[in-house]
């Protein structure tokens, strides 16, 4: 066997070891790739012939595409996220700030706050359903309540850990009610206020597939349950799957460029 | 040595005689509670500070200076006596008495600019903006207005916080340890500075140092404090020109009597 060429392979890899584009782009990509065969292997020579290949699932994508469901799905599931997210970070940053804020505010709240905490909001998909029916309405309460205590939590945390030199500084230049909180509290949390909103968006997404499977009648949870019953099409279950990762990917890198801003970008460097 | 003493003395009363004095410490005591047990961190400390004056505070680690530092901003209370600036007893922080931190009390944030603005939300926005551009000027920052904090080296970001209170133009600048976490180098320019910028601005300055050279470099008077529980052990006048001489014969006669007082034999 000629070993020059694998020799020349290595040399080349070595040489781009440190170079951007092959540790953003190339090394990545040739991970997936790896993933994506050993898929195709186990599919070969494990799996029973109902796992969609590769190859079939890309095609599945196509045919959700095709059919229309890909965007009126993926658009109600969206839609609910979207929402419930808003509507949680509406009410979570105000009320994180206060209670973190406030002694009191703190001994009264952050118990009640620690209880709900841990119950997952699967658990909620009853209720949800009982109050609002089959529908957005579930779908966005779901999501407020999945988001709404990273949210809360993480803010209240991020104001409690303001740093007594800036707490100081801020008493000793007078500032007080709004503007203490328009020119300390919020910027002094911000940074990991969007972390805390990072974590609630990632949360959100997962919760919104699972109570879209239970108690929806659309988006992208309910086309896995819709696939899997209407004819065991596993394909299509795998395409989903693949949609909803990428959609999420989407999403977090949205969300992440918040943290590009100069007023946030202190909070990023070096901890 | 002990001609030293009286004289640095007789200028704390000469302070009380001449002129109003700016700050006096009256009979400060402070306990702190620790795990059930009294602490004691400072004991009867009297002082007289005049106006325009640049103090030291001179001590070991954990006598007490710092804590009697946060008193005189507001930060912290007395257990018995007093500390009052122009008469008026202090039981708050005010813009009149600024901080400047050792570990960076500017905010991360706000740009330079808006760091230094902070003190004049009340000002007319011309006004501000006129006080603001001479204080940054005045500290030698010109050109960074827009910057960031992290975009500026430790040195740059303290010269931000003594322009944040310098705007203000404030009856007392408290200074605890700001140059300890600089390194060595930029430490000697900023104390050129800082006595460049008080000869011009002559706010009155209480600065808290555990550094002997630091502390005869900058100070008119230095306060020498004892170990836990602190007390004053005594005030050395440094009365040099600046830019002081620091291979001069009576610098190091200085140095010798507050390493002495400070209980470092050795020191070279």
């Amino acid at each position: 066997m000629n070993i020059y060429p694998w020799i020349g392979l290595a040399v080349a890899i070595l040489a781009l070891w440190k170079c951007q584009v092959f540790t953003k782009v190339i090394l990545p990509a040739a991970v997936g790739l790896v993933v994506v065969c050993l898929w195709q292997l186990a599919c070969d020579h494990l799996l029973s012939e109902t796992n969609p290949t590769p190859g079939q699932t890309l095609a599945a994508i196509f045919e959700i595409d095709d059919n229309g469901r890909l965007w009126s799905d993926a658009a109600a599931s969206l839609f609910r996220v979207t929402w419930g997210f808003f509507l949680a970070a509406l009410v979570g940053i105000p009320l994180g700030l206060w209670v973190g804020w406030t002694t009191r505010g703190f001994e009264a709240l952050n118990p009640i706050i620690q209880a709900l905490r841990p119950i997952s909001p699967i658990a909620w998909i009853p209720f949800a359903i009982l109050w609002f029916g089959i529908g957005d309405g579930a779908g966005i309460f779901l999501i407020f309540y999945a988001s709404f205590f990273p949210i809360t939590v993480g803010t209240m945390a991020a104001v409690r850990n303001i740093s007594m030199v800036h707490q100081r500084s801020a008493l000793n230049f007078g500032l007080t009610g709004v503007e203490l909180f328009r020119r300390v509290v919020l910027p002094a949390a911000l940074p990991q206020i969007i972390t805390s909103m990072r974590i609630a968006l990632g949360v959100a997404w997962l919760v919104i597939v699972a109570a879209e499977m239970v108690g929806m009648d659309s988006g992208l949870g309910y086309l896995i349950n819709d696939a899997r019953n209407m004819g065991r099409r596993y394909d299509l279950v795998a395409a989903t799957m693949v949609i909803i990762g990428a959609i999420g990917i989407v999403l977090d890198l949205l969300i992440r460029k918040f943290e590009d801003f100069d007023e946030v970008r202190w909070g990023y460097v070096k901890r | 040595m002990s001609q030293s003493n009286t004289s640095a003395k007789s200028k704390d009363e000469k302070v009380m005689e001449m002129v109003q004095p700016k700050v006096v410490f009256k009979n400060v005591s402070k306990t702190f509670e620790t795990k059930g047990e009294d602490l004691c961190v400072l004991q009867d400390v009297d002082l007289n500070v005049a106006p325009g004056e640049f103090v030291c505070l001179l001590g070991p680690s954990g006598c007490g200076k710092s804590t009697l530092l946060n008193i005189a901003g507001g930060f912290e209370h007395t257990d018995t006596g007093s500390i009052t600036i122009d008469g008026e007893e202090i039981t708050e922080p005010s813009d009149r008495r600024v901080f400047v931190f050792q570990e960076y009390g500017i905010f991360p944030w706000a740009s330079v600019w808006d760091n230094v603005c902070l003190g004049l939300r009340k000002l007319p926005k011309a006004e501000q903006k006129r006080v603001a551009q001479e204080t940054i000027d005045l500290v030698g920052l010109k050109g960074f207005e827009k910057a960031y904090p992290m975009e500026l080296s430790g040195g740059m970001k303290q010269r931000v916080e003594v322009a944040r209170a310098l705007a203000v133009k404030p009856d007392v600048i408290f200074m605890d340890e700001p140059f300890g976490a600089l390194d060595s180098l930029t430490r000697l320019t900023m104390r050129s500075e800082l006595i460049r910028i008080w000869k011009q601005e002559k706010p009155t300055i209480l600065f808290v140092t555990h550094d002997v050279d630091e502390s005869i470099q900058l100070a008119d008077r230095v306060v020498v404090l004892t170990e836990r529980p602190g007390r004053i052990a005594r005030i050395v006048e440094v009365d040099l020109p600046h830019p002081r001489d620091l291979a001069s014969p009576e610098y190091a006669r200085i140095k010798g009597e507050l390493y002495e007082l400070l209980g470092v034999k050795d020191w070279g």
